[in-house]
């Protein structure tokens, strides 16, 4: 008959030991009863205490009730909700890619009439250049033509203002030699008292102003 | 400890001693338990981070193999503190 | 000083009857079932032809949850036939994990036994069966028992190991890991609870702010708890998963 050692603090049950009647220590049984009426509850009570249960044995009541709450959990959802909501989900995913492709084929022609337009876009595009461009040739050749016009022009007039700056300086210079020769036989024969030859004279004269023009 | 035993054996009951020796070992279980399992999840999450930090693209896979991998790391702890719970209190 | 007396582990962990031979835990597992069952039949009940809102969006993305999350990533499209039973296990425990956050509950169904004990035993009957079905009695046995790519010396080693490791820890190392996480969050928190409502309550009033320490220990266990009821579920429903693809396709 086993006898079990209540240790109470304020009234709550602290700790609960079973001992069996033939331990060895025989002073454990009269101590028990002893505290047993210190902290005022009967012998009787005492030993009617069960052992408590171990904390992480299962207990067939909780896997009874978790099994079939699982069970009836796992019945209903695999064959009626899931199934539903799996259907229309389907279903709504199928609904959005025809959407998506009937959008596809609609962006397709969308694409080829950009297509076809960027085309003619394209062909009016080099008409359009090659009109600008012979535009500009015919312009440019005119322009080309009147500048070569307008050069020539500039450059018989300068040719012709060359001609009479020349003709005009050639004058100069003969009257400057003829006078000056003259200027010089004057003085040759005023200090020699004889006229000098007027080749002569006539080389010094055109050699001094060569140098005088080199210079 | 089996001094300390021997010790206070004298105004001890033979259940009592169990007891004591149960409360004192179940101690050590939970914490010899930890320690295994405390480096091993370490090292695994690390590794894992240092998969996504080098290949953020297959960072779904890495994390869902590294939850299956404390998974199994963690049971080894667990039953530490199973056994703990055993020699404490059944 | 202060002395903290914790209470007697079964009065956290053991509940008294309501009914008859239905408790606590009980309560929770009916709860978890009606609750799931209420939220499908809301969803289902609403057009499905417009863009899914409220709580139809809600279900579709948990259904979608499961089949990319947890199917695709381990069985393939093989696999989709099993979503309806993933999401259904999934479900029933994240909804038995997540009392034990909620106050008046206070108690993870999950932390007894009982239900991830059963859980577990029914994952174990499933993918053995699945495994035998697909590739017969002598296919099956040879495929985990004999794992192929192993020198043949081996096997004398290799065979048992597999053996103790698919027929026995499996299931065990998925109810322990379950039950335990629960449990063991489910006593952390108590613990700050009654840590901080006896500095609160303290004689001395210099203990009294001190409370507020393991109060906020609390709250950020209170949060982390709400991951692990989530992770605990995901992490069930994925190596429940892993089991059934490994037994219908052998060395994947």
């Amino acid at each position: 008959m086993p006898t079990a050692i209540v240790t109470q603090s304020s009234g709550r049950i602290v700790h609960v030991r079973l001992v069996s009647s033939d331990t060895t220590d025989t002073t454990v049984a009269p101590e028990a009863v002893a505290l047993a009426a210190e902290s005022g509850t009967g012998a009787a009570e005492t030993t009617a205490v069960v052992a408590a249960p171990n904390p992480i044995a299962p207990t067939p009541k909780e896997i009874f009730w978790s099994a079939g709450s699982f069970f009836v959990l796992l019945i209903v959802m695999r064959y009626y909700l899931f199934p539903k909501l799996k259907k229309g989900m389907d279903a709504r995913y199928a609904d959005i890619r025809s959407d998506i492709e009937g959008a596809d084929s609609v962006k397709a022609a969308a694409q080829t009439d950009v297509a076809g337009y960027e085309k003619q876009l394209a062909a009016v595009r080099v008409e359009a250049a090659g009109r600008i461009d012979a535009a500009r040739q015919t312009v440019d050749t005119e322009r080309n033509a009147q500048l070569a016009q307008v050069n020539a022009r500039i450059a018989s007039a300068r040719a012709d203002a060359d001609a009479q700056t020349a003709a005009a300086r050639a004058a100069a210079q003969g009257q400057v030699a003829a006078a000056v020769a003259q200027v010089a036989t004057k003085a040759a024969t005023m200090a020699s008292g004889r006229t000098p030859d007027a080749s002569v004279v006539q080389a010094a004269v055109a050699a001094a102003m060569e140098s005088a023009g080199s210079r | 400890m089996e001094a300390i035993a021997r010790l206070v054996s004298a105004e001890m009951t033979p259940a009592e001693l169990k007891n004591n020796a149960a409360a004192a070992s179940a101690g050590y279980a939970y914490g010899l338990a930890a320690i295994g399992p405390g480096i091993g999840i370490g090292y695994l999450v690390g590794k894992s981070v240092e998969a996504m930090a080098r290949q953020p693209e297959a960072a779904g896979m890495v994390r869902t193999t590294m939850f299956l991998g404390i998974a199994f790391t963690e049971a080894l702890a667990l039953i530490g503190f199973v056994v703990f719970i055993l020699l404490k209190f059944a | 000083m202060i002395a903290l007396d914790f209470p007697e582990i079964n009065s956290i962990l053991v509940w008294k009857d309501l009914f008859p031979s239905f408790n606590k835990i009980a309560l929770i597992a009916v709860l978890a079932a009606v609750i799931s069952i209420t939220i499908f039949l809301l969803a289902v009940r609403q057009d499905h032809k417009e863009a899914p809102k409220g709580i139809r969006n809600f279900a579709e993305v948990i259904v979608e949850f499961i089949e990319d999350g947890v199917v695709m990533q381990t069985m393939g499209k093989d696999g989709l036939a099993w979503t309806p039973f993933l999401m259904t296990m999934f479900l029933f425990i994240y909804l038995c994990n997540v009392p034990g956050i909620i106050p008046f509950f206070q108690m993870p169904a999950t932390a007894r036994m009982a239900v991830p004990l059963f859980l577990a035993l029914m994952v174990w009957v499933i993918y053995n069966v699945t495994g035998i079905k697909h590739q017969g009695l002598l296919g099956y046995f040879k495929s985990t028992l004999f794992p192929p790519g192993v020198p043949k010396a081996l096997y004398i080693l290799v065979t048992p190991i597999e053996f103790i490791s698919a027929i026995i820890v499996r299931p065990f190392s998925l109810a322990v890991r379950l039950f335990a996480n629960m449990m063991a969050g489910h006593i952390l928190l108590v613990t700050f609870a009654l840590l901080s409502e006896a500095l609160f309550q303290a004689k001395d009033k210099i203990l009294i702010p001190v409370g507020i320490l393991p109060f906020f220990m609390l709250v950020f266990l209170t949060s982390f708890e709400v991951l692990v009821a989530f992770l605990q579920a995901y992490i069930f429903a994925m190596l429940t998963a892993v089991y059934i693809g490994g037994a219908t396709h052998p060395e994947h």
